[in-house]
């Protein structure tokens, strides 16, 4: 080994401790770098290859009812690979396990042979039998959490009939890769999930013999999406058709495609954070090296070695570091991978999903790594190499201290001189007091943004359930109906109070926008399912015109005052003018809100409603169950307390390990960038505190000299992490709102409290360490020496 | 002869072992020696021959490691950590051959520093109106030149009025001419402070300004000699 790379390793081991910081901060960024990078294409992949294996639909249409003869034609519309119709709806399950009556979304199975579009991947079990319409597949989300697999036989309300169902087989689809109930945030695989039936059975349930309800549709290649959209349109606009959609409607998708974004922002966010801090630390780091060195620098010189040479040989110990913390990073990640895998298995029902990053992203992990020590080895090695021979063989001159500006210099009179040390140095290194107290600011904003989650998600609930969503239970009619079942509701056991509302699937345009959604009829003085305004309250509805939700209004370009057209998608297409009167802000969706009567009046169906929600009388819950479990005329029932609570549950298990990884992360930043600059400090200071010594200073004196410039930066630090915290935590928000979910960025002062608290505590932990290096200080060795 | 007054050092078979075993060093090998209250000390002898030795150890920096050393009958050797501290921080002041003066600090600022120690100590700008530096007290230690310094640190050292003024090579980083200045401060100083003073140098010529020269060769001290009559610095000449 050539004698400069020895002297390398022996430096490299001198500042190993600073080393270790980098690499660990290098580690922390590229591990998250490498399981987000990784994990998106690892779920792109998997999503790519199940679709394509199992021939997930490009286009989906639901009728209210077309007979099997238009198949042909539907087949001819242009972009039409492959279709399947099918007959879909919703039943209520009695599970005897369970308490409660589950909902299921039913899909009928072809006829004959496998599903050319939508196929299924058969986990266990059998394909039921044509012969037998009682067969059913089950998803498998849903057979885990109701305890049921193949042989066991379940009660079915279907379409206000009740009917026994036998389970043959477990399965899962591309097209219920995510399963939630219509309007629920999570999924609660006990309340919601996915039966298969032969087609007979369920035209038979349903009264569609000889006809459908529901077309999937495979494109051809090339084939445009919005003529084949804008064709079967036209077919099935007689059917009562909603109109056919793509992609970015089908639940499951929009949900993956959503997690594959927020993987993006936090490939990108985090490690920035990290890639920063660790460019610099390995600058300060490598600029002590070189400053203690300067006598080196010039030897090597005088013999011979040229700038570059001398620049490459104090690079390689950043190369070296940079090299640690790739390998630690990725091996990190690839772990991280793994258990963020095993988790969104809980959520995603693929095949088999695997977490498997590209070489790709390995290469990336590592060029980055390698540009953040590069970096931070560029500044300070080429202040190396342009040192003269001559002048680094002279001692170096008292770094030149000036006097403060006027106000601070006043200020600074009132202090004793220890104090006066401090500020004078933070002034007179202001770039490295800057980077360090920006580097624990980084650290606070961090632990900010990971706490400001649950906080926001708390708000988040506490509106939705708190404030919007009130009743307990809420029951839908297989089909709107007459007020007076609203009585035969209000006589179940238990039911306190019984509010009807109606919801109407209709398209809105506005100019040349058009969106498909929602509209709710509220009755005037709801008590418990009440619109959300600003500020995340309860507001009234105007009793004419339509309320639009905040995110809905910017799809259409619609303010108040504008008169926007609604058009029923089935029945009787009813198609009117409405005045948009109100913004709302749901948690929750982009629906439309009007008036219960209202609404029942513009769709020319003064009476009828589309359901209850329930107030009940908790005591009572199981005669109700069993109650509604015998009653067939309900579609679906949603047990809100019960959706609420697994909600809560749920993001709780997650947040505590999420906060866990964070304040690691922020710990590691703290830490490394306080370990580092008071390290560094310490070098520089070593004589002035070997002074203060001999002049007879007690050793936590001398050391105020040093926590003192640690902790003061520390202290300029916290309200400059608030400041950064909240802005990205709002930008994030803002990066995670979607038309889904709104996401509020809201005020927690327990969460800054903490932030502060923690990441103080790591930086004094830190310097507290360098601090016993005061008290082993060799007053008598450092003085001798000239420095 | 009885002497009117106890002696401000007693040092009793002194000796300084540095390391164990084979690498041993015998830096003092007993050393005896009694320093008056006011005494002007010089300490001459080559180079390795444990003056700083034991100048350091007699102001409370480092430990003998056998033999006793006692400050007006305190014994240096018993006490602790937090003792010597405190010893130095109430009796020595210090100056070293190279100024050891806080970069970040002005030359008022440096000897305020002590002030914030001691208990009746100078103003800043007493003590460095005493080495001729009033004019240049708001500068900082890189404005002023070596021999400046040294007199700022000079200031620094007397301004607690130290008991003891203990100087390492004060001049060994200097020229003649700022030399002689900064050496006719410290007698002055200590003549005017009436501190005992012990002089480390290497320079035969300096030694004619003390009452006494301690002679060291190998960590013994080989030879007293008298200065009948001290020598100013200004009639010096290297
Ligand atoms: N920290 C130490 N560790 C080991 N040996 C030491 C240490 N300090 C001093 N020595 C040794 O003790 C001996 C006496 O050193 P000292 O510094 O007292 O000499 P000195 O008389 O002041 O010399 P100089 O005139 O060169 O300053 C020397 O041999 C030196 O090498
Ligand atoms: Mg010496």
């Amino acid at each position: 080994m050539r004698s400069l790379d020895r002297k390398l390793l022996r430096d490299l081991w001198r500042m190993r401790l600073h080393g270790l910081a980098v690499i660990l901060v290098l580690a922390c960024g590229l591990s998250v770098f490498v399981m987000s990078v990784g994990m998106r294409g690892s779920l792109e992949r998997t999503r790519a290859a199940y679709y394509a294996e199992r021939r997930m639909a490009d286009v989906a249409v639901s009728v209210v009812r077309a007979p099997d003869r238009i198949v042909r034609t539907l087949a001819n519309a242009p972009g039409v690979a492959a279709l399947e119709t099918r007959i879909s709806g919703f039943a209520l399950l009695d599970v005897t396990k369970i308490e409660e009556p589950a909902t299921a979304r039913l899909v009928s199975l072809p006829r004959a042979g496998r599903p050319r579009v939508n196929d299924l991947f058969l986990r266990s079990g059998r394909w039921p039998d044509p012969a037998h319409p009682e067969e059913a597949l089950i998803s498998e989300a849903f057979a885990t959490a109701l305890g049921v697999g193949p042989g066991d036989s379940l009660a079915a309300t279907m379409h206000g009939r009740r009917e026994a169902l036998r389970i043959v087989g477990v399965a899962n689809a591309p097209e219920f890769i995510f399963v939630s109930a219509p309007g629920e945030l999570f999924p609660q695989p006990e309340r919601f999930g996915v039966l298969w039936m032969g087609r007979e059975a369920l035209a038979r349930a349903y009264d569609l013999d000889g006809a459908f309800n529901e077309v999937v549709v495979r494109l051809a290649h090339n084939a445009d999406q919005r003529k084949t959209v804008a064709a079967l349109d036209k077919i099935l606009r007689p059917y009562g058709s909603s109109g056919a959609y793509g992609r970015d409607r089908m639940m499951s998708d929009r949900y993956l495609t959503e997690e594959l974004h927020q993987l993006s922002t936090m490939a990108i966010f985090l490690p920035v954070f990290f890639l920063l801090v660790a460019a610099f630390l390995v600058n300060i780091s490598l600029s002590r090296v070189i400053a203690t060195e300067r006598a080196n620098i010039g030897l090597l010189k005088a013999f011979g070695y040229d700038d570059g040479a001398v620049a490459w040989h104090y690079a390689k110990s950043a190369l070296l570091l940079a090299c640690g913390g790739a390998v630690v990073g990725s091996v990190v990640g690839v772990w991280f991978g793994g258990s963020v895998a095993s988790l969104y298995q809980q959520y995603y029902f693929f095949p088999k999903l695997e977490f498997v990053a590209s070489p790709l992203t390995f290469v990336a992990a590592w060029a980055a790594g390698f540009l953040a020590a590069g970096a931070g080895a560029a500044l300070s090695v080429r202040r190396a190499a342009r040192l003269a021979p001559a002048v680094t063989l002279q001692p170096p001159k008292p770094p030149a201290f000036a006097r403060m500006p006027g106000p601070i210099e006043a200020f600074s009179h009132g202090l004793d001189a220890k104090s006066r040390i401090i500020m004078r140095r933070i002034l007179r290194y202001p770039r490295r007091a800057g980077a360090t107290a920006l580097g624990i600011a980084l650290a606070i904003a961090l632990l900010i943004v990971a706490r400001s989650f649950p906080a926001v998600m708390d708000s988040l609930l506490d509106v939705h359930f708190a404030q919007g969503n009130r009743q307990s239970v809420t029951l839908s009619f297989v089909e709107p109906r007459e007020m007076r079942a609203l009585h035969d509701v209000e006589r179940l056991p238990g039911v306190i109070y019984a509010e009807p509302f109606r919801t109407e699937d209709v398209i809105f345009r506005h100019g040349r926008r058009q969106v498909q959604e929602v509209i709710v009829g509220v009755p005037e003085g709801a008590r418990l399912n009440r619109v959300i305004g600003r500020e995340g309250k309860a507001i009234a509805l105007p009793a004419v015109g339509v309320t639009l939700a905040r995110t809905l209004a910017a799809k259409l370009s619609a303010v108040p005052g504008d008169e926007i057209e609604v058009e029923q998608t089935r029945g009787r297409r009813v198609r009117m003018p409405v005045r948009v009167t109100g913004i709302a802000d749901p948690m929750l969706g982009g629906s439309a809100y009007m008036d219960l009567s209202a609404l029942m009046r513009l769709m020319r169906e003064p009476g009828r409603v589309s359901g209850a929600h329930l107030a009940m009388d908790p005591a009572r819950h199981s005669e109700f169950n069993a109650a509604v479990k015998a009653i067939p005329a309900f579609a679906g029932a949603s047990f809100v307390t019960l959706a609420e609570r697994a909600t809560r549950k749920n993001f709780d298990d997650h947040v505590g390990l999420m906060i866990a990884i964070y304040s690691a992360f922020a710990a590691v930043m703290a830490g490394g960038v306080a370990f580092s600059a008071a390290r560094v400090t310490m070098a520089e200071q070593e004589r002035d505190l070997a002074t203060l010594r001999v002049l007879g200073f007690t050793r936590r004196e001398a050391s105020y000299v040093l926590i003192g410039e640690i902790a003061a930066l520390a202290l300029l630090a916290a309200p400059l992490g608030c400041v950064l915290g909240t802005g990205l935590a709002m930008w994030l928000m803002q990066l995670f709102q979607t038309d889904m979910y709104a996401f509020p960025w809201v005020f927690d002062p327990s969460s800054y409290a903490f932030a502060v608290a923690f990441t103080l505590g790591c930086v004094l932990f830190a310097a507290f360490i360098v601090r016993r290096e005061v008290d082993r200080l060799d007053m008598v060795g450092v003085l001798k020496a000239r420095d | 002869m009885v002497s009117p007054s106890p002696p401000a050092y007693r040092v009793r078979g002194l000796t300084k072992v540095y390391g164990d075993g084979a690498t041993a060093v015998h830096a003092l090998r007993g050393i005896d020696l009694e320093i008056a209250e006011g005494e002007m000390l010089v300490l001459l002898g080559p180079s390795g021959s444990g003056k700083s030795t034991l100048l350091n150890i007699m102001g409370g920096l480092d430990r003998a490691s056998g033999g006793e050393i006692a400050f007006r009958d305190a014994s240096l050797v018993a006490m602790d950590d937090h003792g010597l501290t405190r010893f130095r921080r109430r009796n020595v002041g210090f100056i070293f051959q190279f100024y050891n003066l806080i970069p970040s600090l002005t030359a008022r600022e440096n000897v305020e520093l002590v002030r914030e120690i001691a208990l009746d100590p100078m103003t800043a700008a007493e003590a460095l109106d005493l080495v001729g530096l009033a004019d240049r007290m708001d500068h900082f230690p890189a404005q002023l030149s070596g021999g400046e310094q040294q007199r700022v640190a000079v200031a620094r050292a007397i301004a607690k009025r130290p008991a003891v003024l203990l100087c390492d090579e004060p001049t060994g980083a200097l020229d003649l001419k700022t030399g002689v200045r900064v050496l006719e401060a410290l007698v002055d100083i200590s003549a005017r402070t009436r501190a005992t003073t012990l002089m480390v140098t290497h320079n035969v010529d300096v030694a004619r300004l003390g009452d006494r020269v301690v002679h060291f060769l190998d960590g013994r001290i080989s030879r007293i000699d008298v200065n009948t009559r001290r020598a100013s610095p200004s009639e010096l000449a290297w």
